[in-house]
């Protein structure tokens, strides 16, 4: 509105408004301006003190000063002038000069006025005061100071309700997110993803075969959005909010949306990053002497002692006999030890006149591991808006568009696991010509998985328009397009010189290469109608609207066998056999029509009912159909007469909904009798494999939300605190029913009668404890105290599931073996026998309950500004137990290294220790390793305080008008506090590299 | 005040005309909604994908019948199944009897080899699982062309009979390795998923009615190959012999076994009986084009160390003075210093992929069907044809006649014959030391772990938990 002073004599009078009548009239006034005065006077803050350092500008002029210690100031200004007063943490406040010569101005803090807060809410906005609905947002601010390459890393913390889990340190990998815990017994807990308004398929394309062991498969799409083009993040999560996703909506809904370019002049923003990277914590395993010593232990324990002398039999212990006994070598620091580099390079240009805006922005990334060799991840971006109104403001469009490049190039497989496992005395990697040392065949060199490459090259783009005409003062008819095209294109070679020599392997009979090429590919139209109307103390706000989507993927995966040469091995070409693996395609359609009805009376009281009528093709005749509603209601009690003006209360608001939300998350085609082409043949005829039973009965999954909130506002809504509790029932549960083999499949796909109930407290507080022109102090908390619980399931006992879930337990729960420590005769693990029928073998001896959720988890943000200064610390809390190195590691003596906690075992008759006798997995006492890895040893605490990000940025000072320089240093998992007994507690997995300990230096310049 | 009263004209106006508009729009705005709500079953509408037939399709069309049947000898082929593949019954069964010894890491083998199995045991579960998969696909075959309209009744026969065979090989396999074992006989997954164990007895009397029936349905059928890959009558035949062997039922395995001498001679050159074009073989697995059999890959050991499967020294030690089969169907290799020689399985020689496959897995061969009769006859008092028989195997392998005269003696010698003959073949030296009830006494001796409960492996551990109906567990699990 500013602007509009600068151009009012081309705005042709009609066209304006009457929000802009006011400053039409004062533009006109402006034009006779009367000659120049010296205007004085003194500036305070709401409780009449003084204050210094306030910018005061004459608005459209090049007139400045600033106010002095006492909060005086003079400034040469016409009497039609209008004057502007700003200071950061203070509400900008314009001031008509009005023919004085002094006046008194106070100015206020700035706390910004809940009504002016807008959410994002999918198909419509509405304003942080006045929404009915739960829904957690971070924005820019929060995101840009996260060194991370992917929007859900940025969140993970930040977010009530929300537990992310990052499931590898590998670049290029994936997470898992949970909102408001598990419903399904599915396990599939992906809630909806949309970018710019385009749903966007989260769930990876990766293929086992070529991904497995370096990513887990797990490609998470999302990595193709760089988080710093991201303005905000909202997750929906209560059925207020999610109903009008309707079949879509029962996991929650993650609205992801872009920057957008700003009236002004023309913008630029460089930034430069560079991370280091280090695993944060390695195990404490055996050195050489120790590993020895139970390892030949181990050996005589089972019977085999009088062996370890014939030298015939040497190439069974090669560790013991062969390797030089008195090598060490730290593999952890040899094969995960070295430090990953990420650099990063952005700039972005935006700007735009009154009725255009554009941003462009441009990014670079190139991100290596801590792996030995030279992998590395590298992803360009490039993503444009730009959006017009007509003159008469009636018309609107919106486009916006991303694009992404990735090219991961990576170790055919992780080496995490090696490095806890590899025998501390294994030989030198490469021998003295560097080449690999296969130490005369006695060993798998784990250095040869670099010979093996992983590389993936993905491409991403989204695109969207949004047009939008007002046809009424009142009603608004507008259409988003959106396409979304997602391709993966990814192999990996295996070369016979990755293999050990005496196997025999050449390239042409054993190098192969697979290949997996997979694209997913969307489009969806989204006509929609608003009309408002505000009538007396009623305000309406309704919206209607209809949605068709389509989306298509398919996947070919392709293995060549056998090459001339090594080096021919990227070119399927020169493969002697080919073998199609996988040559899938599906389609998926979707059919919606959705509303929404707002009333608003007295802008106190506040009723939401959203609706969807919803259908899919994922279901079979008959079962496509579904409707899904809710309804939420608000008040606003602080606007009530009995709370006055000075109330500490500012804010008040009671809020509730409920509502129905589904899932239709199964994949397609599940309820089709069918044959496949597997791609095998027999004798030259081409194998039809059966792949699924006829099942067209199932239907939807059925989410019922319930949610009440208060939320309240202090001191000038300094203190924002938000609590919620929320209870959401999951029906009608689609699983993958294990099937006795007997019935020719494993699982079959149906509606089970089961009863999945997440109820929980959410705790939001935000306060502004100190602010002022030179020192501000705000902090954030957030904490979620999850509730998980299998209410009902009828016929669980005669069910497949009567081993994994009990009725009123929570569904992550996992049933375990009972240790009972080591029988101090035998020397073994003993275990508590439940059913008592004098071993311990059968599930019915698994009967140890441990449940894996997190009990609560939150976060604990920081931001301190001093001058120029900013210090932003955030720590992420989670209570949790989780599987510890027992899991994979519960007896010494095995040809593998393990932790040191492992040498107090049990030696002589009469010894009470917690580790068992040495064993070297040749005599049949082995079965009790198992258990004990399968029992309660294996679980133990895992709760963690971690200081995820911290963040030092200095704002250099103005060197010239209008540049501004942001210099920062910044770290991520810098810190952890945890008794967590195993590599790391945030993803506790003794096969995966753990998520990073990283620092970053940048530089952020704009202009 | 001039400008805002033009303003609120206007504004009324819009108004004004907005009612009628507004009125004429939600009018088109319920017929478009109504529009929507019936297009949109056409537009949920979606073609199958390219690679997947409904099964209704699949029985309209003799070629795509042929590749489902296609797809259950490809299964008996492949990894991951009892029949061939990786994990086939010759090597564990080898090692779980006492034809050979183990020198891998595999703790699933190492179970099987140490006699400390468990009910957890991947390849016991990878076998149920196969087994019963391949058992349902015959099973759809069955049903598929029973109902079809559009095959003609010589296709529908030789389809037929095809999967009924195999159901009853399947099922043949599991009821001697589990006992009494569920006997599926449709594709009614609610009826299956908590069906109960079947009495051994009963089992084998279904699987020798499945077998009668396909004789009957297969009579003229002629594969499309000669090359006896795909399962025909005398294939049904030959399984049926050895059922009525394992029933004890002698003059009906007589009389098959019979039948089958008459058009299947045995090879007289002991290097060849192992060639695909072996006049003695009556039905093997065709490999993927250039490979050879995974029994070759496996059981050959290419250099000391480096071996996972050696025969035993018992084994060894049980071939006669003379025995041309412990000369070409036993090879060595020595370590590099020659202190350690180790034996193994010769029969089938090309463990490298070539241009052309020279040896397929053979599962039913003639000289079976000898033994077979051998041992009837002997239950018949026919101790002349018995010894007849019985040195048409021993002669071809450069041995004497036989000198045993009693039933009793008779009978050791078959057995002794048959462990030499069929060594490293589809476990058949264990399934006959425990129908002859020797496998206590024999196994006792060379495997320290041994129980008398190892006679039956243990039914897979998820399959209990997954259908209660299964308990109890076999003893000793």
């Amino acid at each position: 509105m500013k602007k509009l002073y600068c151009y009012p004599g081309r705005l042709p009078m009609a066209l304006l408004f009457n929000l802009l009548l006011s400053f039409f009239v004062s533009g006109q006034l402006l034009a006779l301006s009367p000659p120049q005065n010296v205007v004085s006077g003194l500036v305070t803050d709401t409780h009449g003190l003084p204050m210094a350092g306030v910018d005061i500008v004459v608005e459209s002029k090049n007139i400045g000063t600033i106010t002095d210690m006492d909060g005086s100031f003079s400034i040469q200004a016409g009497p039609t002038d209008v004057l502007l007063f700003s200071m950061v943490g203070f509400k900008t406040l314009s001031v008509p000069v009005s023919g004085r010569g002094e006046m008194i101005v106070q100015i206020e803090e700035d706390v910004t006025a809940l009504g002016e807060v807008v959410v994002n809410a999918g198909y419509y906005k509405v304003s942080e005061k006045e929404r009915t609905g739960s829904i957690a947002t971070i924005k820019a601010s929060v995101i840009d100071k996260q060194p991370v390459a992917n929007p859900l890393a940025a969140m993970q913390g930040h977010m009530s309700g929300v537990n992310i889990v990052q499931s590898t340190g590998v670049p290029g990998g994936g997470f898992t997110v949970e909102v408001r815990g598990r419903n399904f017994l599915s396990g599939v807990s992906d809630p909806l993803f949309i970018v710019d308004g385009v749903p966007f398929g989260s769930q990876s394309l990766g293929a086992l075969r070529v991904s497995n062991e370096i990513l887990g498969a797990n490609v998470s799409p999302l990595n193709a959005i760089n988080p710093s083009d991201i303005e905000s993040i909202e997750v929906l999560k209560d059925a207020d909010a999610t109903a009008i996703y309707g079949s879509r909506g029962a996991n929650g809904v993650v609205l992801i949306t872009t920057k957008k370019g700003k009236e002004g002049k023309t913008k630029f923003d460089a930034h430069v990053s560079t991370a280091l990277g280090k695993v944060s914590h390695f195990l404490e395993l055996m050195n050489t002497q120790q590993y020895l010593e139970v390892r030949r232990e181990g050996v005589i324990n089972d019977g085999y002692g009088s062996f370890l002398d014939n030298p015939a039999l040497d190439y069974i212990w090669p560790d013991i006999k062969s390797w030089d006994n008195s090598r060490y070598t730290d593999w952890q620091d040899e094969l995960i030890g070295g430090t990953a580099y990420r650099n990063n390079a952005q700039l972005s240009i935006s700007g735009g006149s009154q009725n255009t805006h554009f941003l462009i922005s441009g990014a670079y990334q190139k991100e290596t591991t801590v792996f030995p060799g030279d992998s590395n991840y590298k992803r360009g971006t490039l993503r444009s808006q730009l959006d017009h109104s007509s003159e008469n403001g009636k018309f609107k469009v919106n486009l916006s568009m991303g694009y992404s490049n990735e090219k991961n190039k990576m170790p055919g497989s992780d080496f995490t696991s090696k490095a806890y496992s590899l025998e501390p005395n294994a030989p030198a990697l490469y021998d003295d010509d560097g080449n690999i040392n296969w130490e005369n065949n006695t060993w798998d060199n784990p250095i040869a998985s670099l010979e093996e490459n992983y590389v993936a090259r993905s491409n991403t783009m989204i695109a969207n328009a949004v047009v939008s005409y007002s046809i009424l003062k009142d009603l608004v008819f507008r259409s988003s397009m959106g396409f979304t095209d997602y391709r993966l294109d990814s192999y990996r070679t295996m070369p016979s010189s990755a293999r050990n020599p005496s196997l025999g392997y050449t390239s042409q009979s054993y190098s192969n290469l697979i290949t997996n090429g997979s694209q997913r590919q969307s489009w969806i139209v989204e006509p929609q109608i608003q009309w408002k109307k505000g009538l007396g103390a009623f305000s309406l706000d309704m919206l209607m609207g209809a949605t068709f989507q389509w989306e298509t993927s398919d996947q070919e995966v392709i293995r060549g066998l056998g090459f001339p040469s090594n080096e021919l091995i990227q070119n399927l070409a020169a493969a002697r056999t080919l073998e199609i693996i996988t040559d899938l395609d599906s389609e998926y359609r979707y059919n919606a029509v959705f509303g929404r009805i707002n009333l608003k009376v007295l802008d106190r009281y506040i009723l939401n009912l959203t609706g969807r009528r919803d259908g899919s093709s994922r279901f079979g005749p008959g079962k496509q159909f579904g409707n899904f509603g809710a309804l939420g209601v608000a008040w606003i009690f602080s606007e009530e007469n009995i709370f006055g003006e000075h109330s500490i209360l500012s804010y008040g608001k009671l809020r509730a909904s409920y509502g129905t939300t589904g899932s239709d998350n199964i994949g397609d085609y599940q309820y089709l009798d069918t044959y496949s082409v597997s791609g095998n043949d027999y004798d030259g005829v081409t194998a039809l494999e059966p792949t699924g039973i006829f099942n067209p009965q199932f239907g939807w999954e059925e989410n019922k939300k319930l949610e009440t909130a208060l939320e309240l506002g202090f001191f000038n809504d300094r203190l924002l605190l938000n609590t919620a509790w929320y209870r959401n029932r999951s029906s009608n549960q689609l699983v993958g029913i294990p099937l006795a083999a007997t019935t020719g499949f494993t699982e079959l796909t149906g509606n089970f009668d089961a009863l999945v109930e997440n109820s929980g407290l959410e705790v939001d507080l935000r306060t502004i404890n100190i602010q002022s022109s030179t020192v501000s102090w705000s902090t954030t908390f957030n904490l979620t105290i999850p509730k998980n619980r299998l209410v009902a399931f009828d016929g669980l006992e005669s069910s497949t599931f009567v081993n994994q879930y009990i009725v009123g337990e929570p569904l992550t729960i996992v049933k375990l073996y009972h240790a009972m420590g080591v029988d101090s005769e035998t020397g073994l693990y003993q275990f508590e026998d439940y059913n008592g029928d004098g071993a311990i073998s059968s599930t019915e001896d698994r009967q140890w309950i441990e449940d894996l959720a997190p009990k609560f988890y939150g976060g604990l943000g920081n931001t301190l500004r001093l001058g120029n200064f900013t210090l932003d610390a955030f720590f992420q809390f989670k209570k949790q137990r989780a599987f510890n190195t027992t899991r994979f590691r519960a007896t010494p003596g095995f040809k593998e290294n393990g932790p040191v906690a492992l040498l107090d075992r049990w030696q002589n008759p009469g010894d009470m220790v917690s580790v068992q006798r040495a064993f070297s997995g040749l005599a049949p006492t082995g079965g009790l390793d198992g258990f004990q890895k399968e029992s309660n040893a294996a679980v133990s605490d895992a709760s963690f305080i971690r200081l995820r990000n911290i963040y030092l940025n200095y704002n250099v000072p103005s060197l010239k008008d209008g540049l501004d320089v942001n210099v920062y240093v910044q770290g991520q998992n810098l810190w952890t506090i945890t008794g967590y007994n195993g590599p790391d507690p945030e993803q506790p997995s003794g096969l995966r590299l753990p998520p990073l300990r990283q620092i970053s230096l940048g530089l952020q310049v704009s202009f | 005040m001039k400008i805002f009263r033009k303003y609120t004209d206007n504004q009324m106006n819009a108004m004004g005309s907005g009612l009628h508009l507004k009125s004429v729009f939600f009018n088109l705005v319920l017929l478009w909604l109504g529009l929507l709500v019936s297009a949109c079953s056409d537009f949920l509408e979606v073609d199958p994908p390219r690679n997947t037939l409904i099964s209704e399709t699949v029985f309209r069309d003799p070629a795509t019948v042929e590749s489902a049947l296609a797809n259950l000898y490809y299964s008996m082929r492949e990894e991951q199944g009892l029949v061939s593949g990786i994990t086939g019954l010759t090597p564990a069964m080898g090692i779980y009897g006492d034809g050979l010894d183990y020198y891998g890491f595999s703790a699933d083998y190492l179970q099987m080899y140490n006699h400390n199995l468990m009910a957890e045991n991947d390849v016991v579960l990878a076998w149920w699982r196969q087994a019963y998969n391949v058992i349902y696909s015959a099973n759809a075959i069955i049903e598929g062309v029973e109902k079809s309209s559009d095959l003609t009744t010589v296709e529908i026969n030789s389809a037929k009979g095809q999967a009924l065979f195999v159901r009853a090989y399947f099922h043949s396999l599991l009821v001697l390795l589990y006992g009494d074992v569920p006997f599926i006989a449709d594709t009614d997954y609610l009826e299956n998923n908590k069906v109960s164990r079947m009495p051994e007895a009963e089992v084998y009397s279904r699987i020798i009615a499945d077998l009668e029936e396909a004789i009957i349905l297969l009579e003229g059928f002629e594969p499309s190959s000669n090359e006896r890959v795909v399962p025909d009558l005398h294939a049904a035949m030959a399984l049926l012999s050895r059922m009525y062997l394992y029933v004890e039922n002698w003059e009906m395995a007589d009389e098959m076994a019979t039948e089958l001498i008459a058009v299947f001679p045995l090879d007289t050159d002991l290097d060849q009986v192992f060639l695909k074009d072996s006049p003695e073989t009556i039905w093997q697995l065709k490999p993927e084009e250039g490979r050879n059999t995974y029994e070759a890959t496996q059981l050959i050991i290419p250099s000391v160390p480096g071996q996972t499967y050696a025969l035993t020294d018992d084994l060894l030690d049980s071939f006669e003075v003379g025995d041309l089969r412990l000369d070409q169907w036993v090879g060595s290799v020595s370590d590099a210093d020659e202190t350690i020689t180790l034996h193994y399985a010769n029969k089938y020689r090309a463990d490298a992929n070539e241009t052309t496959s020279v040896e397929y897995s053979i599962l039913f061969r003639c000289s079976e069907q000898y033994l077979i009769r051998a041992e009837a006859r002997v239950h018949l008092e026919n101790n002349v044809g018995a010894r007849t028989d019985l040195n048409s195997i021993r002669n071809r392998a450069g041995l004497q006649d036989i000198v045993a005269n009693t039933q009793s003696e008779l009978l050791e010698a078959i057995l002794q014959e048959r462990r030499v003959e069929l060594f490293t073949e589809q476990g058949h030296r264990w399934f006959d030391l425990k129908r002859t009830g020797r496998v206590n006494e024999v196994m006792g001796a060379k495997k320290d772990n041994w129980r008398s409960t190892d006679v039956l492996l243990p039914i897979p551990e998820t399959e209990l938990d997954t259908n209660p109906n299964l308990l109890p567990q076999n003893p000793g699990y």
